[in-house]
């Protein structure tokens, strides 16, 4: 493998210009080496609504080292000559599950059969003889080893557990994706979300940034507590609610205030940052419903800005999101129409079986417009592909979003600097600034999101796809 | 812009002078009204304005300008109250996973079509109960039957906050599909008991350690505070009354059980459900100051109901408790008013107090019997509009009406009869 690397390095300076020439493959497999560029003759688009219709970007040790109209190009650089293309900052997909673990996974077959409980207690006080599974009434429990079940490993970082196959990364840059931010899909307390970059794995590190969040959903615990939907609501309350008197005690116990002891219990630990607003809270959210619940359970426990992940029936619960200081992370892997809530309001009167009409372009149209109508009342928005496939899926579906009614600006928005303040990493991506990260993204003519026109390039890190 | 601010304000100011009619402003005039409270008025009228009934009676004047309903032949109710629903619910009805989880609260599917079945019935309000998987259950919700609104704008205000109980089969045999080593506690009757003074007995400690807590940051006030444990905390409510007990019951020993154990504990058991054989412990029941919410008849369709009888609601009120006919279904949930008249023909209960059975019994069960549950003048414009009376055969309910808005009128909607009709026009059925 790294002779094949070397080899590769050693073939490009000769090939690269007829490279250029050819059928552009921004997913490409093989990256290329860490040379040094000057994009030049080309339209650049350093933020939303920031261009220079013709300029020079320059590239040194994968960081940005100029940008603008008259820039001297140092010696030693590669030149590519792009005109009649634009060059946009390299896109990012705010929240995606790819490459990570599920967190309701097996367990290992021997934890499994100790059936030791896990961590997270939260609920009613412990050794209470109502026996949560495991432990029946009255029988002596033998002590066992702690197992930490995925749905409730709180402290489970996503950017280092992010594992993408090769295939999988060339598909996120297959449609722009330079960086992503990682949010786990189900359980209750996965982890904390993290961000990453989409370049190759090979002598470059992928993840960026862990502990951007505490990933929170509605899930259920394997074999005991809580089992069902409603029972999450409660677990996940007690759980907050404990890891904000784990930090009182915590800081009790430090001034010497006398009987003051944290419980050093480490699920508790674990929540004290989200718990005392030292990182957001990453609710995972779809429904109305949903997402008024995360409103709910915000403001009961004082958790300022969470992020709504999901988010998909965000225009339907306005008030909700703004009620609690929410950014709406907008999944664009939309639902039918025909399974959103008030659906049946429509299907009353119109017969007898409960069914809704059939579902009009018009009704598709709102789906669709639900990113714009967040941005329009005034929310913050990221646009994510959480849920669904990311890359050239979710670049046409940011076009689908733009003509349901999202203006291009705020679409470029909220896929580089609206994702990257999100996941803490602008200062290092979201737009094409000097000292960021080289990732582009180029297309030939002035935007980036047209139907039918081809990524020409796209550059993570610095390096060349 | 502005000529339009002031043109909002104005037609607001306008909405609150008493004699503009405003848009959801209604009369039924003509029609024989059940007040519940005060007797059947012939050839009655009743007025809704802003939401809450202005006027019931023989001579009263509409002011002009409002929807007028005409009543002629037909007969107007209070809205009916189910007591005991579990429609509408989404996220699980039962957190069965342990037996004790008052912290749990129910979550309401605000777009159920059982919502809307239920207004074609006259139902205007109903609780949402937690299952009966737990001896110590998940907290309800009380709601009006707000079809096409937000969850928030269901629910409804200044109604109790009630937990299930759950006495018998369904807490003991709850985990008996598990493996043995996987079955949760309590697995029978005496259990229960158990688990029901066991908890009582941990809420009260908490309890004190929450008062010995507030005594002792007055004197210093670094004082560490406890730690808020939200099933606890939920089981001192009930101690102190805000909230409400209603318990799956249907024996007349487990009644009996809970009553003592309430006692002995320093809680009231607010309302029994099913309460099969509540015929039998009414005398109980009333000293205690139970109601009861109760089926017409269910009579042996699982082993602990094999005592039940539908001359149960009459025998219970002649005992003075308070009782209910529910649904727990989300058919019968349209049709209760036929439930309560079971209690006319087994029983000889008078039709006042069998269709009290489900308006304003019910009502004082969930705490909104001075909002609802009649029809009197300040009481909320929950109203149900018969084409005969509730207790004809062919009685049919044709405006459903909460708050003074339609939210179902028979003559829009889509029903079977019409679908027959106009499919098979000349056809016999």
């Amino acid at each position: 493998m790294a002779r094949r690397f070397l080899l590769a390095i050693a073939a490009v300076p000769a090939a690269f210009s007829t490279a250029l020439a050819q059928t552009a493959d921004p997913g490409r497999a093989a990256a290329s080496p860490r040379v040094d560029y000057a994009l030049t003759n080309v339209r650049i688009v350093t933020a939303p609504g920031k261009v220079i219709e013709r300029g020079t970007v320059v590239t040194r040790d994968g960081r940005i080292v100029a940008v603008g109209a008259n820039v001297a190009i140092p010696a030693g650089v590669v030149r590519l000559d792009l005109a009649g293309h634009t060059v946009f900052p390299g896109l990012i997909d705010a929240a995606t599950s790819i490459g990570l673990p599920s967190p309701t996974r097996a367990l290992p077959a021997a934890a499994d059969a100790a059936g030791a409980p896990g961590r997270g207690g939260a609920g009613g006080g412990g050794g209470a003889p109502q026996g949560g599974r495991g432990a029946p009434l009255g029988r002596p429990s033998s002590p066992q080893p702690p197992v930490v079940l995925p749905e409730l490993d709180a402290d489970a970082e996503a950017a280092d557990m992010f594992a993408p196959t090769d295939d999988e990364l060339k598909a996120f840059r297959a449609g722009g994706v330079t960086a992503v931010g990682l949010v786990f899909q189900g359980g209750l307390f996965p982890g904390r979300v993290g961000a990453a970059l989409t370049g190759m794995r090979d002598g470059s590190r992928l993840s960026l940034r862990t502990g951007v969040g505490q990933d929170v959903a509605f899930g259920t615990k394997r074999g005991g507590y809580p089992g069902t939907g409603i029972g999450s609501v409660a677990f996940i309350r007690q759980a907050f609610l404990d890891a904000q008197y784990e930090a009182r005690a915590d800081k009790a116990f430090k001034a010497g205030i006398p009987g003051a002891r944290p419980s050093n219990d480490p699920f508790q630990r674990s929540l004290m940052s989200a718990a005392t607003n030292g990182i957001a809270s990453w609710f995972v959210a779809s429904t109305e419903r949903e997402i008024t619940r995360v409103a709910e359970i915000s403001t009961e426990l004082a958790l300022k800005n969470p992020v709504v992940v999901g988010s998909q029936e965000g225009w339907r619960a306005i008030g909700a999101l703004k009620r609690s200081g929410a950014t709406a992370l907008v999944s664009l892997r939309w639902p039918s129409p025909d399974s959103t809530t008030g659906r049946a309001f429509l299907a009353v009167g119109s017969g007898l079986s409960g069914v809704a009409p059939t579902s009009t372009t018009a009704d598709t149209n709102e789906v669709r417009a639900n990113a714009s109508v967040l941005v329009k009342a005034g929310i913050p928005v990221a646009l994510a592909s959480y849920g669904g496939e990311s890359g050239t899926t979710f670049r046409d579906r940011i076009r689908l979003t733009i003509a349901a009614g999202m203006s291009p600006d705020d679409a470029l928005r909220a896929t580089t600097i609206t994702p990257a303040t999100l996941l803490g990493i602008n200062a290092a991506v979201g737009t094409i600034e000097i000292g960021k990260l080289a990732n582009f993204v180029i297309v030939s003519g002035n935007d980036l999101f047209a139907a039918g026109v081809p990524i020409k390039h796209v550059f993570v890190d610095g390096r060349l796809y | 812009m502005r000529i339009l601010r002031i043109l909002n304000t104005l037609s607001l100011a306008l909405l609150c002078v008493p004699g503009v009619v405003a848009a959801q402003d209604l009369a039924i005039r003509n029609a024989t009204l059940i007040t519940i409270a005060n007797g059947d008025v012939q050839a009655g009228t009743i007025v809704v304005r802003g939401g809450k009934i202005t006027a019931v009676g023989a001579n009263v004047t509409i002011p002009a300008g409002m929807r007028v309903i005409d009543g002629t032949g037909k007969f107007v109710m209070p809205g009916i109250i189910d007591a005991h629903s579990h429609a509408a619910l989404e996220g699980g009805i039962n957190e069965g996973a342990e037996s004790v989880t008052p912290e749990v609260q129910v979550q309401l599917k605000n777009d159920d079509p059982v919502v809307y079945r239920a207004l074609a019935g006259g139902v205007t309000a109903a609780l949402l109960l937690h299952g009966s998987a737990n001896t110590i259950g998940g907290q309800s919700r009380v709601i009006k039957m707000r079809w096409g609104q937000p969850v928030d704008s269901m629910y409804f205000k200044g109604a109790f906050r009630i937990v299930k109980f759950a006495l018998g089969e369904n807490v003991t045999r709850a985990s008996s599909t598990a493996p043995a080593d996987e079955r949760r506690f309590p697995m029978s009757r005496m259990g229960v008991e158990f688990t029901v003074n066991y908890w009582f007995q941990k809420a009260k400690e908490y309890d004190q350690e929450w008062k010995d807590y507030r005594e002792a940051v007055k004197k210093a006030p670094t004082t560490m505070m406890p730690r808020r444990d939200l099933r606890l905390e939920a089981l001192t409510d009930i101690l102190h009354g805000d909230l409400k007990v209603h318990s799956h019951s249907y024996r007349a020993d487990e009644i009996l059980m809970l009553i003592r154990v309430a006692d002995e504990n320093g809680f009231k058991v607010h309302t029994f459900q099913h309460v099969l054989e509540g015929y039998k412990v009414a005398d109980e029941m009333a000293k205690h100051g139970a109601m009861a919410s109760t089926f017409a008849d269910s009579w042996a369709y699982k082993a602990e109901a094999w005592d039940a009888i539908p001359y149960n609601m009459a025998l219970m009120s002649e005992r003075g408790v308070v009782v209910s006919v529910n649904s727990d279904s989300d058919e019968r949930i349209r049709r209760l008013y036929q439930e309560a008249g079971v209690g006319v023909r087994y029983g000889k209960m008078s039709v006042n107090e069998a269709l009290k059975m489900v308006t304003l019994n019910p009502a004082k069960q969930l705490g909104i019997d001075k909002m609802v549950g009649t029809l009197e003048t300040g009481k909320d414009g929950d109203i149900a509009v018969f084409s005969a009376h509730p207790f004809a055969p062919d009685a049919m309910v044709e405006y459903t009406i909460i708050d003074g808005k339609v939210l179902f009128d028979r003559s829009l909607a889509n029903t079977l009869r019409k679908t027959v009709t106009t499919q098979n026009p000349g056809g016999t059925h």
